[in-house]
């Protein structure tokens, strides 16, 4: 039982580190496109909101893997 | 700890009997009932030669905005989609605004998200058909045309296309259950260190974003998929003949 909750948590944690990173290159990239090219910021604007949803669904993969585990739980 | 300790997941809370359970119909309707109520307060303003009234002016601001996001993703051609972008984004936002001032929300409930992932995905499908023909819808499932013995490939493109469609379903709706019900469980967790006093409450400025967020990432995908599955008529080939197809968003969303 233990070792579920302390898997959670370490799936949580990993995931929420990894795409933390992902997302703040994600970000780093559309914000220095836009900063350079102002005229493109609405499509740099668009394409990078969809690439950082695309990144936050893996997180919320772990999120929801974790709730069924916690459901092992008693 | 004892709130996070029972699955707060739809489908294993139904079988223990709890979760939002039947009120989730109260709620859906409440969430339509302040959507239709606001439109048609909306509409009152309509007749006025300057729209004047504050609802007549939030609509047209809401609808410019997402008109210019679908014109900006699609194509001019795409502005017939907005009346169902606009009833998407207004669902969704008002039902993630209840999740902060109620004490549930619908949108936090996986049944309904799936619901709402069937009508997107399938109205997306039935405009696709609509644009291409059947043949011609099925036949941008299988990607470029390839010659000769490439055709392996194309088959190979063709499943996995398929199964990318499938998996819309599943990723568009657990994303707004993840970001609603995961709002929520910060929250109770957080009120439940000291008992009586709300400390969840500092979320709830970016509970907000959040609920803005989520119904516009709806919205603007369900954008990309329409511009994926529309893309092959005329339009086609004056886009690839201008060399910005790369830059396209839709194809972002094609390989992820």
């Amino acid at each position: 039982m233990e070792s579920i909750a302390v898997g959670i948590g370490l799936a949580v944690g990993i995931a929420g580190l990894g795409v933390g990173i992902g997302q703040g290159l994600a970000a780093n990239g559309g914000l220095q496109g836009m900063a350079r090219q102002p005229e493109a910021a609405k499509q740099i604007n668009n394409s990078m909101l969809l690439a950082l949803v695309f990144l936050e669904l893996v997180f919320l993969l772990t999120f929801v893997l974790g709730f069924l585990l916690m459901g092992k739980i008693h | 700890m004892g709130l996070l300790l029972h699955s707060n997941l739809p489908l294993a809370a139904a079988a223990e009997g709890e979760g939002i359970g039947w009120n989730i119909f109260f709620y859906t309707g409440l969430t339509i009932a302040v959507v239709l109520g606001f439109a048609a307060l909306a509409r009152k303003g309509l007749n006025a030669r300057v729209y004047t009234s504050l609802p007549s002016r939030l609509a047209e601001h809401l609808y410019l905005f997402l008109e210019g996001m679908t014109v900006n993703v699609i194509g001019p051609q795409g502005k017939k989609y907005v009346p169902f972008l606009l009833a998407l984004w207004s669902f969704i936002f008002v039902g993630n605004i209840m999740g902060l001032l109620l004490a549930a929300t619908p949108t936090a409930d996986w049944s309904l998200n799936i619901s709402m992932a069937i009508i997107t995905v399938v109205y997306v499908q039935y405009e696709g058909i609509k644009q291409n023909g059947v043949l011609g819808h099925i036949k941008h499932f299988a990607g470029p045309r390839l010659g000769g013995a490439m055709v392996i490939i194309s088959g190979l493109i063709f499943v996995v296309e398929i199964v990318s469609e499938c998996m819309k379903l599943v990723s568009l709706s657990l994303r707004l259950y993840g970001n609603i019900e995961g709002g929520h469980i910060v929250r109770t967790s957080l009120d439940s260190i000291i008992a009586g006093i709300p400390i969840g409450g500092i979320l709830l400025p970016i509970k907000f974003f959040t609920c803005i967020i989520q119904a516009f990432v709806w919205t603007i995908l369900t954008c990309t998929y329409l511009s994926i599955a529309t893309s092959h008529g005329d339009e086609g080939e004056h886009h690839e003949a201008h060399g910005d197809h790369e830059q396209h968003p839709a194809v972002i969303a094609a390989h992820a």
